[in-house]
């Protein structure tokens, strides 16, 4: 899928519409997402797979800013690189012995998952191009930081305050679990 | 630009303050219960059930002025809205709870589980499914399905020194989040193909768009496939047995219950307000998880030895019967409304006869320290009373009247017949011959109670308490109510979405 999408912007580079410098961007990007993400699954290191992830994220949180969406984008870094994948790192070191390579994984099921991620990755890829294939991103109106928080604090005020809840509710759950006793 | 951002200015949401006063009184009953156990620690431990019990009803009371108001309110755009369905829903969570607190009370007192805390999680899952009977959005639906399951999973490795307990939170756990995050990318494209998270805007665009998008076939998959891990139908029910077992009791019955009730509550929501056009992408969905549920969760609870086993399989079976009605939902003059009182009804007699059940077993369990079937032989000869409640849950949950389940069941195949689809006619005979199954094991477990003999020849009287007691009784004369009198229930649960013009 994004292989086809950066043949699209390569498309429209030579067709010389507007945004070359963005589709040259995205192309970059795409293409060193897609081949992180294929290293972070077949490599047999965790914490390289968790290292490889962050730049998965990182390419996601480029391409939000790509598109206008600086707050998603700004919040992809601080959130998933800055926060989730930290948690990973630590939660590695913390709970084995030896980390590194670890080929304990069983491989006699690999066939199958290989087959069935295929599979989906084709319906999906064949959906996705179908109804978005002529779809543009509107150039004008990006939405702003001031938007953003605009409709989470009229339209989304509900999950917004239900989300305080939650998080309260997950962090006393979880040191109740956590803690020795 | 830097103009154009003073002069946009921000908008005050206009809030119903009494639209919204359900949620509210469950948020400060939580707040105050953690307060209380901040402040008074350990001393704080006795009071905690009754004081979350007592918020439960307290919550009830908003309900009922809303009732009386009578008028659907809608709030944020749509994002938010009280009509009779969401009352009658958030009621019967409520009541669930309520349920659920009578049970656990001694259960988590007894057990030396970390008490304010537990109740503290109960409150906060309890406001996700107030909150799910109102979402009419996938942010607040989604946001609300996490809240209501997160505490949840929690709650669900609450005996903590037990393996299985552990085993069954951490399974729980990731097949839970897998399936949020399949349905969430669902509605991520639903999203891209209508421009707008409304549940009205959606289904004006899925209409749009007609029935044979693959985007869109796609997302309804993936948001049913969600919600059928929710109300664990087959084939996305592996995680209820062991779940079950592992978990504290009153932990199982408030997820057989009303996590299942809350997953019910979104299905319905979602099909009938955001893809009532695309029928024929998930009316045989539907079909095929309502008969596969039936008869899968039949068949392998006839082989349990351990009740909360054959409770998980019955309700799995359960499920089958509660989503059949929305297989027929989808072809317009008020089938969708039908089988949307079909649904409700029988989730609030489910509700009842399913506590019940697990009532008599937390109580049973108490004597025996097993919930092994073979441990119950003989319960006739020590607890009486016991073994006729239980009978009249088991035999409810079977559908012979007079009994609430008959009144539930009756109700299901009567959508499925008048739908005038062959299909119709051919998941009731599904449900027919399930419902004898069904029969078999239920009333196998019902002989044993009555006619064999205590295992070990122990007839000291079961202890029993107040709490325990008071559970039991609303659930046996709401179950018997149901039953001999359904156009009590029918009354309550006759309801309307106020999206479908009701």
């Amino acid at each position: 899928m994004t292989a086809l999408a950066a043949l699209e912007g390569m498309d429209r580079l030579t067709s010389g519409e507007a945004l070359v410098a963005q589709n040259v961007a995205f192309a970059i990007m795409a293409i060193t997402m897609v081949v992180a993400a294929l290293r972070m699954v077949t490599t047999r290191n965790v914490v390289h797979a968790a290292l490889y992830l962050v730049v998965v994220l990182a390419g996601v949180a480029g391409q939000f800013l790509l598109l206008g969406a600086e707050f998603v984008g700004v919040t992809q870094v601080m959130v998933y690189i800055g926060a989730i994948v930290v948690l990973f790192l630590f939660g590695i070191m913390l709970t084995k012995g030896s980390f590194g390579e670890d080929d304990g994984v069983s491989s006699e099921k690999r066939l199958m998952a290989g087959l069935v991620g295929l599979l989906v990755f084709g319906v999906m890829a064949a959906a996705l191009v179908d109804s978005f294939e002529d779809a543009e991103v509107a150039r004008e109106a990006p939405s702003t930081t001031a938007e953003v928080s605009d409709s989470i604090f009229s339209t989304y005020i509900v999950p917004f305050e239900a989300v305080s809840v939650l998080l309260l509710a997950a962090l006393i759950g979880a040191i109740v679990v956590a803690r020795k006793d | 630009m830097a103009v154009d951002l003073l002069t946009l200015a921000f908008q005050r949401p206009h809030i119903d303050w009494h639209g919204i006063a359900p949620e509210l009184v469950l948020l400060g009953v939580g707040a105050l219960i953690t307060l209380v156990d901040i402040v008074f620690l350990e001393k704080a431990r006795p009071i905690t059930a009754a004081l979350a019990g007592l918020g439960l009803l307290a919550t009830a009371v908003p309900l009922l002025t809303l009732a009386a108001d009578g008028t659907d309110r809608v709030m944020f755009d749509g994002a938010y809205v009280v009509d009779e369905f969401s009352l009658v829903m958030k009621a019967i969570f409520l009541l669930s709870a309520y349920v659920v607190v009578l049970l656990s009370t001694n259960y988590v007192a007894e057990g030396d589980y970390w008490e304010n805390e537990y109740y503290g999680l109960l409150l906060a899952s309890v406001m996700g499914m107030v909150m799910m009977a109102s979402a009419r959005d996938l942010v607040s639906i989604f946001v609300a399905l996490e809240l209501l399951s997160i505490p949840a999973y929690l709650m669900v490795a609450w005996r903590k020194r037990d393996l299985r307990s552990n085993e069954a939170g951490l399974k729980y756990y990731l097949m839970g989040v897998f399936a949020s995050a399949v349905m969430l990318y669902g509605m991520s494209l639903l999203y891209g193909v209508s421009g707008s998270t409304m549940l009205d805007d959606i289904g004006t665009a899925v209409a749009a768009a007609g029935s044979s998008v693959p985007v869109v076939t796609m997302a309804i998959v993936f948001i049913v496939a969600g919600f059928a891990f929710k109300v664990s139908a087959v084939p996305f029910h592996t995680w209820a047995p062991d779940v079950y077992e592992g978990a504290p009791t009153p932990v199982t019955a408030f997820l057989a219950v009303a996590s299942k009730a809350a997953g019910f509550v979104a299905l319905l929501v979602l099909v009938l307000v955001a893809f009532p056009s695309a029928s024929d992408v998930w009316e045989p969905l539907v079909w095929i998880l309502a008969a596969a549920s039936m008869t899968v969760g039949n068949m392998v609870a006839l082989r349990q030895t351990n009740v909360v086993r054959l409770m998980a399989y019955s309700g799995i079976a359960q499920t089958g019967f509660m989503i059949a009605p929305l297989a027929v939902a989808g072809h317009g003059g008020g089938s969708a409304d039908q089988a949307l009182s079909a649904v409700v009804t029988y989730l609030a007699i489910y509700a009842a006869m399913n506590l019940g059940a697990f009532a008599v077993i937390i109580v049973l369990a108490r004597k025996t320290g097993s919930a092994e079937t073979t441990s119950f032989a003989g319960a006739f000869h020590y607890a009486p009373g016991l073994t006729v409640a239980m009978t009249i849950f088991l035999f409810s949950l079977a559908g012979i009247p007079p009994l609430g389940g008959w009144f539930a069941k009756f109700e299901v195949f009567r959508v499925l017949a008048t739908a005038g689809e062959p299909w119709g006619y051919v998941l009731a005979a599904v449900g027919a011959v399930n419902s004898v199954i069904a029969l078999y094991y239920y009333a196998a477990l019902a002989r044993r109670m009555w006619a064999d003999d205590a295992p070990d020849g122990d007839h000291a009287p079961v202890p029993m308490t107040p709490s325990l007691a008071s559970a039991l009784g609303i659930c046996g004369i709401v179950t018997l109510a149901f039953g001999v009198a359904p156009q009590l229930v029918a009354r309550f649960t006759d309801v309307t979405l106020a999206a479908l013009g009701g």
